[in-house]
């Protein structure tokens, strides 16, 4: 991907190009609603609300004293043996994990699906190294062999058909495989084998860290993050800052609420926690282990009115409800992070420059709030970004202007019933006559939709007698 | 709200007060995509060597974490004609690892609520449990703890060494337009003996 999306496109372009591909509006919805499905399935007959209440309170109380926190994490990493690293930004990020990699004569790197890693560009900037990096969960392997990007948190290629999947895996096979998600999904797990056994650095996210016990816990389903951290010689942990639980306890809560709201699940396949290099008399395992703590604007975020975002545990769930994620995809966006939290930590993250017009892609439907695991009040940060952003004087004049009029004419009762007559009856009089498209922005808005014709005289200014 | 003794009435991963365990682990271990069956120790190597031909399964490791019931059960395969080493003398050599057909191991504790168990890396090692298409796992009953909550309040005490891990049925993945595939990057097939009794006997 030679430039970015965000700066080179409006969300609205990105979002044309995606909706004219009717697979995507089909599929999304579909997979979404599964997931959804499955998250209530599970709880049922259980108190999902009280749960995420629990949740909620434990990062609540965790970013309450992050600094406290990360301490403990810190402390707790280092006794049991793993390198800990910290990284102000991306640049920075990048810079521990490739000297890493430099210093232990690494030739090949396998990865376990991670969107902190998506976030700092760590792929390019390894390859331009001259390593060889191999994604190893199944649609983020689709993924990197296409240069496209993930389009959903934990469903990378929710926007891929099988044909197209069949089509980029056949190139790779140079022969043509069989159109059957079965086989495909053979095919790569044979490939993936090798990149295993070959590597020498695995490099993954991590779900949570755990301070008391300074533990790295996965979360995978298809037993790529334990591969990943089992076979090669160097295991790379690259964490949020913002990830950090207290305790297994707190575990024992977050737990059901990531599976469950991401993927419908009890629990998934695989939970791996992570305490170390392998240790004496053990069979297998990495020599040495390395937790990159990632900040890159999230202390930033400490203290503010954002502070909330911070909690969030990258389920994907509020992307499954989101009405405008599920017609326009995750690349619509044009970052890393799509549907209601990308829209928010995007110009959070990046500057209101680059993302700013995210939280203005949301019908603030609250439907996101709603599902959300730990309880983060998506659609007032999307609120309150906006409210910055006009105060900022980011906003496009003619959206201020119109604002400016409106509420200018609706402040005075007066004002307002000269207003809805003479409104009323312009649209009354253009509609008869067909003219509604004609109507400038306001036209973009009734094409599609048949707009009532207004009454010849507004419920207003109506007295007893005429109701 | 901070009430975690009830949590099983909140999270579907911890058991109900009264609620049976052992049934509880069979039901969401089958629904998990895996399989159990309930043996008396002088049944669990039948069962093993039945497992391992249902597979098709010819070159087996099996892992420390079976203690003193290890040699016995690599006697009675040897027997039965197949090739078993064991895990710990092969995990560092990478084409054999990769010729496994199955893996037998123990585990450090079974969950009930959720039908996974629990292997440490001081045992079954990280990838012991993950590495072949097939894993068979004896789980002693007396392993068997009641949810997620109990197992976080145990782990500290398992000695599981530096990684503890959680497995729940095979291997899967939904990625390609949502159809569930089993068998990706761990087992395909995934059969849990529970064994009515304790190995090192």
């Amino acid at each position: 991907m030679s430039e970015d999306p965000l700066t080179s496109s409006t969300f609205a372009e990105r979002a044309r190009v995606q909706l004219a591909k009717p697979f995507l509006r089909e599929a999304v919805p579909r997979a979404t609603d599964i997931a959804v499905r499955d998250l209530r399935e599970r709880f049922a007959g259980h108190d999902y609300d009280g749960l995420r209440e629990l949740g909620r309170e434990i990062r609540a109380r965790t970013m309450a004293d992050l600094e406290d926190a990360l301490a403990t994490l810190t402390d707790a990493l280092v006794a049991n043996g793993i390198h800990v690293h910290h990284a102000a930004d991306a640049a920075a990020a990048r810079e521990h994990i490739r000297r890493i990699c430099r210093e232990s004569d690494a030739a090949r790197v396998v990865k376990v699906k991670s969107m902190a890693t998506e976030e700092i560009a760590l792929n390019p900037a390894l390859v331009a190294d001259g390593l060889e990096v191999t994604e190893t969960d199944l649609g983020e392997y689709v993924v990197q062999l296409d240069g496209d990007r993930p389009s959903h948190i934990i469903a990378p290629i929710i926007h891929k058909t099988r044909a197209e999947v069949r089509e980029t895996l056949s190139r790779v096979a140079g022969r043509e495989l069989p159109d059957d998600a079965s086989e495909l999904t053979d095919f790569a797990r044979e490939r993936l084998r090798d990149a295993f056994m070959d590597a020498d650095v695995g490099i993954s996210g991590a779900n949570f860290g755990v301070a008391e016990t300074g533990t790295i816990v996965l979360v995978t389903n298809e037993g790529n993050g334990r591969m990943c951290t089992s076979m090669p010689r160097i295991h790379i942990a690259l964490m949020g800052i913002e990830r950090v639980i207290p305790t297994l306890e707190d575990l024992s809560v977050m737990l059901p609420l990531i599976t469950g709201a991401g993927t419908g699940q009890l629990i998934t396949s695989y939970v791996s926690m992570l305490s170390g290099p392998r240790g004496e008399g053990e069979p297998d395992g990495p020599e040495a282990m390395h937790v990159v703590l990632l900040d890159n604007g999230r202390r930033a975020l400490l203290g503010t009115e954002y502070q909330e975002v911070l909690h969030c545990i990258r389920c994907g769930a509020c992307q499954n409800v989101c009405p405008v994620y599920r017609q326009v995809g995750g690349h619509a966006y044009g970052w890393v992070y799509g549907g209601p939290i990308g829209a928010v930590l995007t110009p959070l993250f990046l500057g209101t420059e680059a993302g700013g017009e995210l939280p203005q892609a949301s019908s603030l439907c609250g439907a996101c709030d709603d599902i959300c695991p730990v309880k983060i009040p998506l659609h007032d940060l999307l609120l309150q970004l906006r409210r910055t952003r006009v105060d900022d004087g980011a906003a496009p004049w003619r959206e201020r202007l119109a604002a400016e009029l409106w509420a200018w004419a609706w402040s005075s009762p007066r004002r307002y019933r000269v207003v809805t007559r003479v409104g009323g009856e312009v649209v009354r009089v253009m509609a008869a006559a067909g003219l509604m498209s004609s109507l400038g922005p306001l036209g973009r808005w009734a094409r599609g939709r048949t707009l009532p014709t207004p009454a010849r005289r507004p419920f207003h200014s109506r007295g007893e007698r005429d109701v | 709200m901070s009430d975690r003794t009830q949590l099983w009435r909140m999270a579907p991963t911890e058991l109900a007060p009264h609620e049976d365990a052992l049934t509880r682990f069979q039901t969401e271990l089958e629904r998990a995509g895996g399989s159990s069956v309930c043996v008396g120790p002088g049944e669990l190597v039948g069962e093993i060597t039945a497992t391992l031909a249902a597979a098709g399964a010819h070159r087996i490791a099996l892992t420390a974490d079976l203690g003193d019931a290890r040699p016995v059960i690599a006697q009675a395969l040897e027997i039965a004609r197949y090739d078993v080493v064991d895990y710990d003398a092969v995990a560092d050599d990478r084409a054999a690892v990769r010729d496994l057909d199955a893996t037998v191991t123990g585990c450090l504790a079974a969950v009930a609520a959720t039908g996974s168990i629990v292997t440490g890396a001081t045992g079954a090692g990280r990838a012991g449990a993950l590495v072949a298409p097939t894993h068979v796992c004896v789980v002693e009953t007396r392993r068997l703890v009641d949810g997620l909550a109990s197992l976080m309040r145990l782990a500290p005490r398992l000695g599981a060494g530096s990684m503890m891990a959680l497995q729940t049925g095979p291997s899967r993945t939904a990625d390609i337009e949502k159809t569930l595939i089993v068998g990706v990057h761990g087992p395909k097939r995934v059969h849990v003996v529970l064994l009515d009794g304790v190995l090192d006997d």
